[in-house]
């Protein structure tokens, strides 16, 4: 155990760390491969586990360091998006210390802050790393400073590398198992294993990634998943190297998959304990903080008919993604779906595609909402996480919105920009400090205009230098008013929005200029409005189409006028019926789009 | 009981070449390069034919309609042998139609006459618009003075019964001038008149490098405008594009509407075949381009694929649903040979939405559905269901 090292790699999306994990693999390839060549043999049904393969969310290496001993290397993947800052908490919990790699010319930016400060938090020893020095750009000098002045942390011996080039990746490695500490935990104790990551893999069940913290594991014996108190019979774990090595056993440091023919979705949930069902633990490790989703929108299947595989699709994905939430939700405008709550738009666009891509689901995705405080007449404090069961206007004493608290590093070139658009996102500054190169702002925001396009806009209006990161912070009443759509008179739930009054008319007029160019013209003419309450602010016109007739088939051939009909019928099914009015899917998405430019 | 009958047959004859190709046309036609190969083309024609007139076993023709491509390239002596194999092959019906298509700027002064006495009964004209300028932009090859002239040799053969095609809703046109061109082919005393909408069609020049065409609304205006005009004139409007005089409109036509049977011979030539006895109905299709049927027609007849029993209602519909008349309850049942009550669900749903009349004894797309028949055909397909996974 002495000669484990469990660490990840913090840094910003294009600092350098899958250079520099591959520069790793790489470095200790020598070894590995030596080791790999009996143990490939061993594995016998590869072929079965190809999908653990796809998701190795850690990868072990061997290491023959210069004081002639050989350390096992778990390397653990972490996440680079603000939106996934708890998926980082994840696997720092798997982990003795962290490297923190920081672009030479770069400099330091707010997530690695973020992340950095979670990683102390959780007692992990933090070695800084100055990446790309090859460059021409470089300055590690103002860097280290950055370093120290920003997150406050001693960087005086910050290695300095080339993933690139692969200079100093040897030092790197020296001080990685110099600096950072041996796991500790009692081989000889009760099983208590963290699971870290858990997927479902349609041959062999639910995989689990784990983090032995006490005790040891073997193939055969029985576990219990502390949660569901169900006991399951390990069928084979072993370690990502990063193909899937079958091994005998897992012990005390080790960071390896458990497989255990757990088939139910929910049958070993990310931050829970696996220990022995005949030599059980006496307690459970913590787990993790349970992060709160933010962001809600509807989705809903096009075909009614896939409601079934859609719902099993979703337990899937949130078996290892524990912040999707989601319960049934019916909407008039597009039938049965689910309600579903995420961290950010990123989270949303992710899930999205996951289940079009990998569950082959064809969805429509109501407006995205922030959950709203709304205090009623009566006394009662409701949340609402959808624009449609706002109560009545003359039952609402108050609605608050979620403001968050943004931490913003940019170099001072671009300060001025950013103001403007925090202050356009109707921010208050809390905090402005200039910190060597970079102005560290922190603002309060409203987090309906951070999810709406914040982040793109930031990186815009600062070329890209800027970078950010928030925590939501409290409640705060606002002037809000529900923006309903109606077409043909009828209210349409899933294009109802809540915004700030001020924006409600501008928001009004496009949205209804964007329904008139996506709805296409029909055999009556369709009206389409937007409205406060019964007050309508905004409307416009589809004309009606005139006729809507084949040319005759010319002499006999129905094949070819039955193509183009029964392609015409396809489109229409990916439409949604509004009354007796066809709406296709864009004109939901349609939401997302205005005010977003 | 509902019991699947034979209904009349026809016989449908392709010729793929034209002089120019059109830049709107889909149809299965070919700019001709080089001499045109007749005596090739009648050989193959003869071996499609020998071989697809086993299948009519002896049921009467009751009409024959030589299309194209541009058929009158194609000499009177070839037509008129054309015509002499289906007498030898098929029992042909006393007094029956047998149209001709003509480009009229393929017509040299007295070849009408041949055409009649090798047989023809009927011509259709080309003859798509009067105004010289939208001609051209239609890549037509005549010029609106051929027409007139190819209209009178016409009348002096004595084949009065004739067929105009027109096209509305051009480049540039507006209400007024397709009512121009009306009464440019009124005064050329046509018993019948097709009158159709320029639409772009996929596969086309037009398609790839679309002209601007006149708003929606030009084009209902146009409809309307021609429409009185030519009911005025005592052409009545019996199809979705057809105007014709009492008593002349096309049978050829009238039969496809009313899902007759058809041989195809020829290019690309489209056939269907009812069996009663096997309560199938069969389609056939020939090779589309020209050299490949030349070298295939010697091999026999097209293999005929049964059309399931699920797809019959909509085919039946796009076709019956064009003509103004409607169709009677029997009809769909005698054609198809399925029951009246498999139609009910889309018929009550298209009934309710007042986009088909009926009256128990006969049923029709109202006016608000003849302008909008895709729609009711859409409710007539059956569902399918694409696979997941």
């Amino acid at each position: 155990m002495r000669l484990i090292r469990n660490f990840c790699i913090i840094a910003h999306v294009d600092h350098g760390k899958s250079t520099l994990a591959d520069r790793f693999i790489q470095l200790c390839r020598g070894l590995e491969e030596r080791e790999m060549q009996s143990q490939v043999l061993d594995s016998m049904d590869l072929e079965r586990e190809r999908g653990i393969t796809i998701k190795a969310q850690s990868v072990t290496l061997y290491y023959d360091a210069q004081d002639g001993q050989r350390y096992q290397l778990n390397m653990i993947d972490t996440p680079g998006h603000v939106d996934f800052s708890y998926e980082v908490s994840r696997s720092l919990a798997a982990c003795d210390g962290a490297l923190l790699v920081v672009d030479a010319s770069q400099g330091v930016e707010a997530q690695s802050v973020a992340n950095c400060y979670t990683a102390i938090e959780q007692g992990l020893e933090v070695v800084p790393v100055i990446n790309k020095i090859d460059l021409p750009s470089a300055d590690p000098e103002r860097v280290m400073r950055e370093i120290e002045e920003i997150i406050g942390i001693e960087a005086r011996d910050a290695l300095r590398v080339s993933a690139k080039t692969g200079e100093g990746v040897g030092a790197l490695l020296e001080a990685l198992i110099r600096r950072i500490p041996a796991p500790r935990g009692d081989p000889e104790a009760p099983l208590q294993a963290l699971i870290i990551d858990s997927w479902f893999d349609n041959y062999v069940g639910v995989v689990s990634l784990v983090r032995v913290v006490n005790g040891s594991v073997a193939s055969g014996e029985k576990i219990r998943v502390v949660s569901t108190g169900r006991a399951h019979t390990v069928d084979r774990l072993g370690r990502f190297t990063p193909k899937p090595i079958v091994e005998q056993r897992l012990s005390a440091g080790d960071v390896g998959f458990i497989v255990a023919g757990i088939k139910e979705i929910d049958g070993a949930p990310v931050g829970d304990t696996i220990t022995l069902e005949n030599r059980p633990a006496p307690t459970a490790l913590p787990g993790f903080r349970q992060i709160k989703p933010r962001v809600f929108a509807g989705l809903f299947p096009v075909n009614s008919e896939d409601y079934e595989s859609f719902r099993d699709a979703l337990a899937k994905l949130r078996l290892n993604d524990s912040a999707l939430h989601y319960e049934p939700e019916v909407s008039g405008a597009l039938g049965f779906g689910f309600r579903c709550g995420f961290l950010g738009l990123l989270h949303m666009d992710i899930v999205q595609e996951r289940l079009e891509r990998e569950y082959h689901l064809d969805l429509v995705t109501s407006a995205p909402t922030v959950v709203y405080e709304v205090a009623r007449t009566d006394g009662e404090v409701e949340y609402i996480d959808n624009p449609s069961k706002l109560p009545p206007l003359n039952q609402i004493e108050q609605i608050r919105e979620p403001i968050i608290i943004a931490n913003i590093l940019v170099p001072p070139d671009h300060v001025g920009a950013v103001l403007k658009l925090c202050t356009d996102k109707r921010g208050a500054q809390k905090k402005m400090q200039y910190l060597g190169t970079q102005v560290s702002l922190q603002y309060e925001l409203p987090l309906a205009e951070v999810v709406l396009d914040f982040f793109d806009r930031l990186k815009s209006v600062s070329r890209g230098y800027a970078s950010f990161d928030y925590e939501f912070s409290h409640f705060q009443p606002a002037p809000l008013v529900k923006l309903d759509i109606l077409i043909n008179g009828e209210r349409v739930d899933a294009l109802s929005i809540i915004v700030h009054r001020d924006s409600a008319y501008q928001r009004g007029r496009e949205l209804v200029d964007k329904m008139q160019e996506l709805i296409p013209r029909q055999m009556f003419e369709v009206a389409v409005q937007a409205a406060i309450g019964s007050a309508v602010i905004a409307r416009a016109t589809v004309k009606a189409l005139r006729k809507n007739v084949l040319a005759k088939c010319y002499g006999g051939d129905v094949s070819r006028k039955r193509k183009l009909l029964e392609k015409q019928k396809e489109g229409k099914k990916r439409m949604k019926q509004v009354g007796r009015v066809e709406i296709p899917q864009e004109a939901f998405l349609a939401v997302l789009k205005v005010g977003r430019k | 009981m509902t019991v699947l009958e034979n209904p009349p047959l026809a016989l449908y004859v392709h010729f793929p070449w034209c002089v120019r190709k059109c830049p709107y046309c889909d149809f299965n036609s070919y700019t001709l390069r080089g001499p045109l190969a007749e005596d090739a083309y009648l050989a193959a024609l003869r071996a499609d034919l020998e071989a697809q007139a086993i299948e009519a076993s002896g049921r009467e023709v009751i009409s024959i309609f030589l299309g194209g491509g541009t058929p009158s390239l194609f000499s009177p002596r070839a037509i008129g042998e054309v015509l002499m194999m289906a007498r030898e092959r098929l029992r042909l019906a006393a007094g029956l139609e047998v149209t001709l298509e003509a480009n009229p700027g393929t017509i040299e002064r007295g070849r009408f006459a041949e055409y009649r006495a090798a047989g023809i009964t009927r011509v259709s004209l080309g003859a798509q618009s009067f105004d010289a300028g939208r001609l051209a932009v239609l890549g037509r090859i005549h010029s609106p003075d051929e027409t007139r002239r190819a209209a009178e040799e016409l009348h002096a053969a004595g084949l009065g019964n004739f067929n105009l095609d027109l096209m509305y809703g051009l480049p540039g046109q507006d209400a007024a001038g397709a009512v121009r061109d009306i009464e440019s082919a009124l005064a050329l005393a046509p018993a019948h008149l097709s009158h159709y909408q320029l639409t772009l069609e996929p596969g086309t020049q037009f398609a790839g490098r679309p002209p601007a065409l006149p708003e929606e609304e030009q084009i209902e205006r146009m409809l309307a405008a021609c429409g009185e005009r030519l009911a005025a004139e005592g052409l009545e409007q019996y199809e979705v594009s057809a105007y014709a005089r009492p008593g002349r409109q096309c049978r050829h036509n009238l039969n496809y509407w009313r899902f007759g049977d058809y041989l195809g011979i020829g290019a690309g030539a489209h056939g269907k075949l009812t069996r009663a006895q096997a309560g199938q109905v069969l389609r056939s299709a020939q090779p589309r381009e020209p050299r490949r049927y030349l070298a295939c027609a010697a091999e026999g007849a097209a293999a005929r694929q049964a059309v399931p029993a699920e797809q019959l209602p909509f085919e039946f519909m796009l076709n019956a649903l064009r003509l103004r008349e409607g169709f009677e309850p029997a009809l769909f049942s005698r054609r198809t040979g399925l029951p009246w009550e498999s139609l009910a669900r889309p018929l009550g749903e298209l009934m309710a939405r007042e986009l088909i009349v009926g009256d128990g004894v006969r049923y029709r797309a109202s006016p608000l559905g003849w302008r909008f028949l895709n729609e009711l055909l859409l409710s007539f397909l059956p569902e399918t269901r694409e696979s997941v996974g």
